[in-house]
């Protein structure tokens, strides 16, 4: 009997309750994503801060001796499965001051340049700031060409396709490289006077076998996330120190909780909003089943028996438009996701449950009213007043 | 007559009218409040991302190349070219100039160190870097007015460790780089002999400097002492100037040179980092300014991804405040077919009826509106504190822009049932069908 009434009330209003079903579903679709965007957005944000470059580095320890600032290539193989498990970008650097020579022709110029050893497949990863006119270096085995900072091109007239010399003079004599020039780049820092070529181009100059100056590292997550990788790495190599970037750090941890913070308050002041537009259709939808309620009492229905058939109804639409909203959300928060960070915000299964229950106590809630009407005498319904 | 039934309408059924207004009133507020706060975030953050430090590089502009790694520069003194420091007060006078939130002159010195007292007296002198520059210096902008500037608001990540203090700029006094310190067992209250082959003196060590670059390595000095270890007493080598920017856009980075009247006044006029570096440019004569593009860019990505992200959230606050007020004026002329059966049956005109309601909405829309734009303010203003500590101006464009929205959305939500009511027969309606 009681199935049987519901049953027949589904059927019997189709029309609104189709248009109860949208608010509820919308609704539910507006929580899910905003909750997705709420709890993926620091993530995304933080990721956005990888933008700024290196946010790690290895480098000796500050109390080591003055010899032992240069340190031995192998560290890159040792770092190398915790730098995996954290999905980070590194790159070693060695620094070296050469004579340049450009311009082989009779007005040749010469001008003392720090050259910077790097993997130059990773380098511009881990500098994706920089301009690079002419083409960038690909290879890391690349022993020919190398990329010429802005003010180095600009002093010396270097162009893309230029060729230059570099020497090298210490104790064990003179040593030269010859390169040609692939790129120049803008950066407006200190790559803007440097060379940037290979890691063993300048080792095999500077008579540095097998050494690196220090090793930076872009490494994604969340400043927790970043703590523990860096804690893991400095385990894989306790001789070294390895640091965050305080410059990129201390930004990221002054900015992200604001950002968060915004996110935050924003969604919940919307949140609030579609709850409390979900429940006033809904509870526009229970009181135009007053009259159904009369009725019901007056053909001798117990109130409490016909207030639950009503709630039955209530929770039911609340359920069905949770799921169908949530669904919805689920698109919802990938659109967003596509739109803010050209990356999907991923749906989270935890979400679901908060939304059929907020869905169904709203609905419930906007039926609540209908209790009231047991007090009612129902002729005073049916007559309309 | 028309104003008195909407009076009327008003005095009899207040709760009725109270919930309206209240959902509009809610719905404004929060469109005012997330307007607001989208409109407003844009400056509020570029400001925070000051945290990242200074955004334009100053140097000579005919000069020598820097040996520059990390920051410090390794060349002689006798190489490249100078800058005065009397200049600088000009920052403060371009267009933009309440957009410079600081700069610092820097000047490297090579220099050789020993300790001359504390634990490690006696250890052989070594090599290192004299870098001067101002931490909170007090500049004289004429007319009276000072600003405060240095590394303190250029390169706020620079931390004295524990114990120490930055040195005073009258006094022999200089912080130590922590790997110099740890490397030499320096520590705060050792007195550290500074030399070139052109003059010496003795320094009072006051704090350990931990930079996280190359600077660990180095001696940190007041600008002055640096200056007089080079010999270029005034001058310095290279500033480091922190703007507040509007993020690039395309038009933005487009060459001053090759745009037309119109266009270089309001590229000019806009905070861009290249209309910034422009100005510096015309107001420091023989200097290049050059965005630092690890900061700029990184910054401007950020924010123009940030930004997105809360005008989409802006929106979806729009689109719920906008059905819930919609979906209530909607319920509201709804509940009323009774009385739009009476109207008829007494003789209105669709048109009179219709004028009627949408005079209540009109009212409504107004009053709920207004309400709504008050709370929006303090909600936004509460938020503003909340999450970046400075309350943020109320925009009075908002309050047309609210009441114009709460009128089109009320009457939008109202338009519908209206003319469905209006097809009606009354006879029907009153029997109470």
């Amino acid at each position: 009997m009681f199935w049987r009434i519901l049953g027949q009330l589904f059927s019997a209003s189709r029309g609104r309750l189709a248009v109860a079903l949208l608010a509820l579903a919308s609704g539910a679709a507006v929580t899910t994503a905003l909750i997705n965007l709420n709890l993926d957005a620091v993530r995304k944000v933080s990721g956005e801060f990888r933008t700024l470059g290196a946010n790690v580095i290895v480098g000796p320890h500050a109390n080591g001796s003055a010899e032992s600032e240069l340190i031995n290539e192998s560290v890159l193989l040792k770092l190398a499965p915790a730098l995996e498990s954290a999905h980070g970008v590194a790159a070693p650097y060695l620094y070296s001051v050469v004579t340049v020579d450009a311009g082989a022709d009779q007005q040749s110029k010469k001008a003392q340049v720090i050259v910077a050893g790097s993997w130059l497949d990773r380098a511009s990863q881990l500098s994706p700031w920089w301009k690079i006119t002419g083409r960038p270096i690909s290879d890391r085995n690349d022993m020919e060409n190398c990329l010429v900072g802005r003010n180095v091109a600009l002093q010396l007239g270097i162009q893309p396709g230029s060729r230059i010399v570099l020497n090298y003079a210490d104790s064990a004599g003179n040593r030269t490289a010859s390169l040609t020039v692939a790129g120049v780049i803008d950066s407006g820092a200190q790559e803007d006077n440097q060379i940037i070529a290979n890691l063993p181009v300048v080792q095999k100059f500077s008579g540095l076998k097998d050494r690196i100056g220090m090793v930076q590292m872009i490494i994604p997550g969340t400043p927790p996330e970043i703590e523990s990788a860096i804690s893991q790495l400095s385990a894989t190599v306790p001789a070294l120190e390895v640091r965050a970037v305080p410059q990129i750090a201390q930004a990221e941890a002054s900015l992200l909780p604001r950002i968060r913070g915004l996110i935050f308050f924003m969604v919940a002041l919307i949140l609030v909003l579609t709850t409390l537009c979900v429940f006033a259709s809904m509870a526009a939808l229970a009181m135009e089943r007053r009259r159904d309620v009369g009725l019901m009492k007056a053909i001798g229905g117990s109130i409490s028996r016909i207030v639950r058939i009503f709630f039955t109804e209530a929770a039911a639409l609340g359920l069905a438009g949770a799921l169908i909203g949530y669904v919805a959300g689920i698109f919802l928060s990938r659109w967003i996701g596509q739109r803010a960070f050209h990356v999907a915000i991923s749906a989270r299964p935890e979400v679901l449950p908060i939304v059929v229950a907020l869905m169904v106590i709203v609905s419930l809630a906007g039926a609540l009213p209908l209790r009231l009407l047991g007090r009612v005498r129902p002729a005073e319904i049916l007559r309309g007043e | 007559m028309f104003l008195r039934i909407i009076t009327e309408s008003f005095t009899r059924t207040p709760r009725r009218k109270f919930l309206t207004g209240a959902a509009l009133a809610l719905g404004m507020a929060v469109a005012t409040a997330t307007l607001t706060v989208a409109l407003n975030v844009g400056d509020r953050l570029a400001a925070e991302f000051r945290s990242l430090g200074a955004n334009l590089l100053v140097t000579p502009k005919a000069d020598t190349l820097p040996l520059e790694v990390g920051g410090v520069d390794y060349r002689p003194v006798n190489a490249g070219a100078y800058l005065p420091v009397d200049d600088l007060p000009k920052l403060k006078q371009i267009f933009w100039r309440n957009n410079i939130k600081g700069f610092t002159p820097f000047l490297d010195v090579p220099v050789a160190t020993s300790v001359l007292s504390g634990a490690s007296v006696g250890a052989p002198a070594s090599e290192t870097t004299l870098i001067g520059t101002w931490v909170n210096h007090r500049v004289e902008l004429g007319s009276g007015e000072t600003f405060d500037t240095g590394v303190l608001s250029t390169n706020p990540w620079w931390k004295i460790e524990n114990g120490g203090r930055w040195f005073r700029e009258a006094g022999d006094e200089c912080v130590v780089g922590a790997t110099l310190a740890s490397r030499n067992n320096i520590h705060v209250g050792d007195l550290v002999g500074v030399a070139t082959l052109a003059d010496m003196e003795d320094l009072r060590v006051t704090g350990i400097l931990s930079t996280g670059g190359a600077e660990d390595n180095a001696i940190v000095v007041p600008l002055a002492v640096a200056q007089k270890f080079a010999g270029q007493p005034g001058k310095f080598r290279r500033l480091m100037v922190s703007a507040v920017v509007k993020p690039d856009d395309a038009f933005g980075r487009s060459d001053p040179k090759k745009l037309s009247g119109a266009d270089y006044e309001r590229w000019y006029c806009s905070a861009y980092i290249g209309s910034i570096s422009l100005q510096i440019e015309q107001a420091l004569p023989g200097v290049e300014a050059r965005a630092v593009r690890q900061v700029a860019e990184g910054e401007g990505k950020i924010l123009g991804r940030i930004s997105v992200l809360l005008w989409i959230v802006t929106l979806a606050a729009l689109i719920a405040a906008g059905l819930a007020v919609g979906s209530t004026a909607a319920t509201s002329v709804l509940e009323r077919q009774k009385e739009v059966g009476l109207m008829k049956a007494l003789g209105a005109s669709n048109s009179l009826v219709g004028a009627f309601f949408l005079g209540e909405q009109l009212l409504l829309a107004l009053f709920g509106g207004g309400l709504g734009y008050a709370i929006g303010v303090l909600l936004a203003r509460w938020l503003s504190i909340t999450v970046f500590g400075v309350s943020s101006p109320a925009r009075m464009i908002m309050l047309p822009v609210t009441l114009g929205l709460a009128v089109i959305v009320a009457i939008a939500g109202s338009i519908f049932p209206l003319r469905r009511a209006s097809r009606f027969d009354p006879a029907p309606i009153l029997r109470g069908e």
